[in-house]
């Protein structure tokens, strides 16, 4: 990556200050972006209030869709500190691609993380009761860390207002089960934290749950 | 199975019937059918329908669970003898680095998935499609406009304009450039000012937490001007300087140029006066601090803060929340000793205030963040036996149990 960001620094380098606007939601896009320097945070703005989805660092992609799309920005991108991005229009991308092989590659890994995620993000939707869709959300956010035990205990730094987010439901819903679950003793919650006991007791509901889901 | 080199790739065969990988089996291999048949069975999310699919010769498999790292999502079977070169990741970027036009290709069929994907979540989520993204974009510009983030309200607006020249919206959107760069409304004073990350983030715990959390010993802080927290002293006057930003006063003057906001009421919220009252200018802290923008909440808080006590008791009561406010945003920083500092106020000099309680369990909190779980205990205590008796108190109650557990 090195190699392709001195080389294109000069042609498609751009810098944005603290809280700049890379991109909008909704303004129709042609470029994708890589990260050299600095956090970008993407965000979104539902029932008025500004959520962040993820923060992206060195090394990341974002915009990506406007590779292969017609469609406007779902979401947008927002300097968190001083950032220095390469910035491609579409109609580079096959030359880019030539040239960069790697850059490709890259994106291959992109577009199989974000698939899977968006796959195991309905699979979480597609469950009908809220207390088993909590679950399932802490069972996705402990699988995201493959080097956890599942053994034994797991610790989540994650809210209520993010599971809120993953399960599509309302935060004080979410608030309610993660309460219940932790009155019955299969979660410790904290201010920025979860603690679950034993994430394999979770995994033997849902399985049970996806199967009854079918039949 | 038969194993063997094929210039550092191997090649692998299979009898009939042979299972290459189940679903839900981890690996980092990656396929390439060279000669026989291979069926993938994958189950839909979404019907729990079962699915079959065959593997063309040539074609690649089980390259997006190798390549994301998760688990597989389809079992792969063999019918007849079959034969498949298997890539580790090395190789398999190594092939397709000598092959821009196969990458073309994946990306093309990922991109597609991860659309049918995303339409699928909307639908299950409720979310319509039939949005019009100029009105969708006016609206964000106007979520930050309202929010008092100019920038980036400017930046919605002129793409807006742009992009959508002649629509509903134009006139208003270019009327909205001409408010802001003429200085209109009051500025959130938050892009000028916004503290430092550094200031926020160099706070570690392990190396001063003592210091920090004791209530009893004399708290290392960095300036004299900020309250202890020993109990038992005597509560005195803040003696923070009261520096009215004189460039506020210049905003806050300057009226002709509000006019433009009262015409449009795009969600019948925006209130539009000439001389913001403390009240409308702690709004604008507090929703930047909803929006979980705490760094700049803090900036207008901290205004708030520094121009002393306010004489009015209602003033008073804004001015208790802006501390209050403060601590919370310093907390989740992550910066306790700002928290502490901020939330411990109200707690030595307003302990009649409707923030006491609140102000209470966030202490807690605090301690608990710092592992001093019997500093923590103590204080949801407090508020657990503080009457009346309100959701705080079993709020206080369930954080001594978890705690207890712990």
């Amino acid at each position: 990556m090195l190699e392709l960001d001195e080389k294109f620094f000069g042609r498609f380098g751009v810098e944005y200050t603290p809280n700049q606007i890379i991109f909008c939601e909704f303004e129709p896009g042609y470029e994708f972006y890589f990260i050299q320097k600095g956090k970008v945070k993407i965000t979104k703005i539902i029932n008025d209030r500004e959520k962040t989805i993820d923060v992206l660092t060195a090394g990341d992609v974002f915009g990506e869709m406007a590779i292969l799309e017609e469609e406007p920005r779902s979401a947008s991108a927002i300097a968190v500190d001083n950032v220095r991005v390469l910035k491609f229009h579409r109609d580079n991308f096959d030359t880019l691609l030539q040239g960069n092989p790697q850059l490709a590659y890259k994106l291959l890994l992109i577009f199989s993380k974000r698939i899977y995620d968006a796959k195991r993000r309905l699979m979480i939707l597609l469950l009908e009761e809220p207390a088993v869709k909590v679950m399932d959300v802490l069972i996705m956010l402990a699988e995201q860390n493959p080097q956890y035990d599942f053994e034994g205990e797991v610790t989540l730094y994650t809210t209520a207002a993010q599971v809120a987010s993953w399960a599509g439901m309302a935060e004080a819903d979410a608030q309610k089960e993660l309460t219940h679950l932790t009155r019955v003793d299969k979660i410790d919650l904290y201010e920025d934290r979860i603690v679950v006991k034993n994430i394999r007791d979770f995994q033997r509901v849902i399985t049970s749950r996806r199967k009854n889901l079918y039949s | 199975m038969a194993s063997g080199f094929q210039g550092g790739i191997i090649t692998r065969g299979y009898k009939s019937g042979s299972i290459i990988y189940f679903e839900n089996d981890k690996s980092e291999y990656i396929y390439i059918l060279k000669s026989g048949r291979v069926l993938l069975t994958y189950t839909k999310i979404d019907t729990g329908e079962e699915v079959k699919e065959e593997v063309r010769q040539g074609e690649f498999f089980g390259v997006k669970s190798a390549l994301g790292k998760y688990p597989r999502e389809e079992t792969a079977q063999t019918i007849g003898e079959t034969t498949v070169l298997v890539l580790n990741m090395a190789d398999f970027e190594r092939m397709i680095l000598r092959n821009v036009n196969v990458v073309r290709k994946m990306l093309r069929v990922f991109s597609n998935q991860l659309r049918r994907l995303g339409k699928t979540v909307r639908t299950v989520l409720g979310e319509t499609d039939n949005v019009n993204p100029d009105v969708e974009l006016f609206r964000i510009g106007e979520h930050y406009f309202k929010a008092g983030d100019f920038n980036k309200a400017t930046y919605a607006f002129k793409k807006y304009m742009e992009y959508y020249p002649n629509t509903d919206y134009s006139k208003l959107a270019m009327d909205r450039i001409k408010t802001i760069s003429s200085g209109g409304g009051y500025t959130s004073p938050a892009s000028a000012k916004a503290p430092k990350e550094d200031d926020l983030s160099d706070f570690s715990m392990d190396e001063d937490s003592d210091d920090v959390f004791s209530f009893d010993d004399k708290p290392a802080l960095k300036k004299e001007t900020k309250p202890d927290f020993s109990f038992d002293s005597e509560p005195d006057n803040p003696s923070l300087a009261s520096e009215l930003s004189s460039e506020m006063d210049d905003f806050l003057s300057d009226d002709n140029t509000l006019d433009d906001f009262g015409d449009f009421d795009f969600d019948g919220g925006s209130s539009a006066k000439s001389e913001p009252t403390l009240k409308e200018r702690f709004e604008v802290g507090f929703s930047s601090f909803k929006m979980d923008n705490y760094k700049d909440a803090l900036t207008v808080f901290s205004e708030i803060i520094n121009e002393g006590v306010p004489g009015k008791p209602h003033d008073l009561k804004i001015y208790i929340d802006a501390y209050f406010y403060s601590g919370v945003s310093y907390f989740k920083l992550k910066n306790y000793k700002e928290a502490m500092n901020h939330l411990g106020e109200i707690i030595k000099k307003y302990s009649d205030s409707e923030r006491m309680k609140e102000s209470l369990l966030y202490v807690g909190d605090i301690f608990a963040a710092a592992s001093q779980k019997e500093k923590a205990i103590t204080y949801y205590n407090k508020v657990a036996n503080a009457s009346p008796k309100d959701s705080l108190n079993s709020k206080a109650f369930d954080k001594i149990r978890t705690l207890q557990k712990s």
